[in-house]
């Protein structure tokens, strides 16, 4: 089912190739001006004395994943749904509801990462970006996980509500989150005490705090992985028990 | 004959109101059959049932002998589905709509040329399967609809209204279509338009509140109106008085007024002489005399009593 998705998404870009094209040169660059440049006016170091904007980089890339995946899926399993078009037909074909949602995450993933590896080639004009094999390795891989992770948490919202306004409203709570809530641009020692324990432990934001933990002391957390790969596989269990509610099927 | 479908006790309750009640029949395989009644009796709800869309409450359905719900994937590969709102995506091209669809049931590409080459020249499709979805008319997609169902090539057609939205040559190239695939493939579709299904004239199951009161070929179906007869006068001035006067005769059955036209049923023809009697001073613009039809079998004011 992947190919079939992966070629239906090229289809769409190239049938929109200039207003995507635009929105994906825009992305980061309108994110970095927006948030990045200004925050280190704020914060210019990190609490670990990191200048801030090099300590924000990976954070800037889980920021243009979680906005690159979103589109994807909200037109998928809110906007087509609601309108009766395209994932009734695919519910038909011979793939279960369990490889419908896993394929479409993987395709959004994928399409994220693509996103980000021209990011990345954006942000190294701006900051000085040091690479370090091991680290960007595994910064793909919290990356991955934390992109199934979001992008379960964006078909479900895309699922469970139903019309565009609670949608809108949805999405804008989650974007807060996804901004400042998971240690992306803000350390959680910034938020107050209970506020910050809640936080850390949002599966949301474990992924990116494998990452640090890995990029600080070059420990890998594979207790906190199994964790967050074992919610992955619940959710898309979830996940593919709201379709079948959804589809009356 | 083998049966291509068969529905054995299946209900589908939706909120509190039961919409199919207890269905049990059997489709042959090779078979057009044609599903009819009125608005909201459960016809497209059937359709969805046997196309998987959606589940029933109790009961079960079989695809060529595989119980839908315990072997799905299997069957779904049977099945072409056609909804009656149009669905696909709109920002790909109608081309784009079908080879995805190929692409989810994995059909080689030769053999996807071959069919969309194939379907695309009989539905007269190709000059629009460039253009996008969005772009093009209600009738064009629910061709494009069409040929998406067919791509992969399944054994049983399940059709909501296959020539909604469309123009009358389209109409007659579907119909081609559909008559050149009968035998090969079953087919059952929902029709609101009665002249179609009456040339197509195979299977007919006549749907009335959730369950099947009439199931035959059209002959047999209008064996119990054969008596009637339905009459048509136009006159030059059908007033108030001459109306009334006219409803009045004992002969004649469900009698109704359109501006100057007159409307009515009856068992023999001797029941226009009738007519004639008490309209013999005014003046007839025009008449028409003929054998009833499905429409007259399913119209509520004549035949809704008959079916009761």
């Amino acid at each position: 089912m992947i190919p079939a998705l992966i070629h239906r998404r090229i289809w769409l870009w190239k049938n929109r190739l200039l207003p995507s094209a635009f929105l994906f040169f825009m992305l980061p660059v309108f994110i970095f001006s927006m948030i990045s440049l200004p925050l280190k006016n704020i914060i210019r170091f990190s609490l670990a004395g990191t200048p801030y904007d090099i300590w924000v980089f990976p954070g800037m890339i889980f920021i243009i994943s979680s906005l690159s995946m979103f589109p994807i899926i909200y037109r998928e399993f809110f906007e087509l749904r609601i309108h009766g078009k395209v994932l009734i037909n695919t519910a038909l074909t011979p793939h279960s509801k369990r490889s419908i949602i896993f394929s479409y995450l993987v395709v959004a993933g994928l399409e994220a990462f693509v996103m980000i590896i021209f990011s990345t080639i954006v942000y190294a004009s701006f900051i000085p970006i040091t690479f370090n094999v091991p680290s960007i390795i595994f910064l793909i891989f919290c990356l991955a996980i934390y992109n199934l992770v979001l992008g379960n948490l964006y078909i479900s919202l895309s699922l469970i509500i139903d019309t565009l306004t609670t949608m809108l409203l949805g999405t804008f709570m989650l974007f807060l989150l996804v901004l400042f809530g998971n240690g992306f641009l803000i350390e959680f020692s910034f938020f107050p005490l209970g506020l910050e324990s809640f936080l850390e432990w949002s599966p949301l934001a474990i992924p990116f705090q494998i990452y640090q933990k890995f990029h600080s002391t070059g420990l890998i957390d594979y207790v906190s992985i199994a964790i967050i790969i074992g919610l992955i596989y619940l959710w898309i269990l979830l996940n593919s028990q709201i379709l079948k509610q959804k589809l009356r099927q | 004959m083998e049966a291509s479908i068969t529905l054995k006790k299946v209900g589908k309750i939706i909120g509190d109101k039961t919409i199919l009640a207890g269905l049990s029949f059997g489709i042959e395989r090779g078979s057009l059959v044609a599903i009819v009644g009125l608005n909201d009796s459960g016809k497209s709800v059937l359709l969805k049932l046997l196309s998987g869309y959606e589940n029933p409450n109790y009961g079960q359905v079989f695809i060529q002998g595989l119980d839908m719900e315990k072997r799905r994937s299997d069957t779904r590969q049977l099945l072409g589905y056609v909804s009656y709102e149009n669905d696909l995506d709109p920002w790909l091209t109608l081309e784009q709509n079908i080879r995805f669809n190929a692409n989810l049931y994995s059909v080689g590409s030769e053999t996807y040329k071959e069919r969309i080459n194939k379907y695309s020249s009989a539905l007269n499709l190709k000059p629009y399967l460039d253009q996008y979805a969005f772009r093009v008319s209600g009738g064009i997609q629910k061709k494009a609809m069409l040929i998406r169902a067919l791509i992969h090539d399944p054994d049983i057609l399940i059709l909501d209204e296959p020539t909604g939205y469309m123009d009358a040559e389209s109409i007659r190239l579907t119909w081609d279509l559909l008559k050149d695939l009968k035998g090969d493939k079953s087919i059952i579709y929902v029709s609101n338009s009665l002249n179609e299904i009456e040339q197509a004239h195979d299977r007919i199951l006549v749907f009335h509140e959730g369950r099947i009161i009439m199931d035959g070929h059209l002959d047999k179906l209008l064996e119990s109106t054969l008596d009637y007869h339905q009459f048509q006068i136009e006159f030059d001035d059908l007033n108030d008085d001459l109306y009334k006067s006219l409803k009045n005769i004992a002969t004649i059955v469900s009698p109704n007024r359109m501006d100057n036209t007159f409307h009515f049923y009856g068992r023999t023809r001797t029941v226009f002489f009738d007519v004639i009697k008490v309209a013999s001073d005014k003046i007839m613009i025009d008449l028409d005399v003929r054998k009833l039809g499905l429409r007259d079998l399913l119209d509520s004011e004549f035949a809704g009593r008959g079916l009761e």
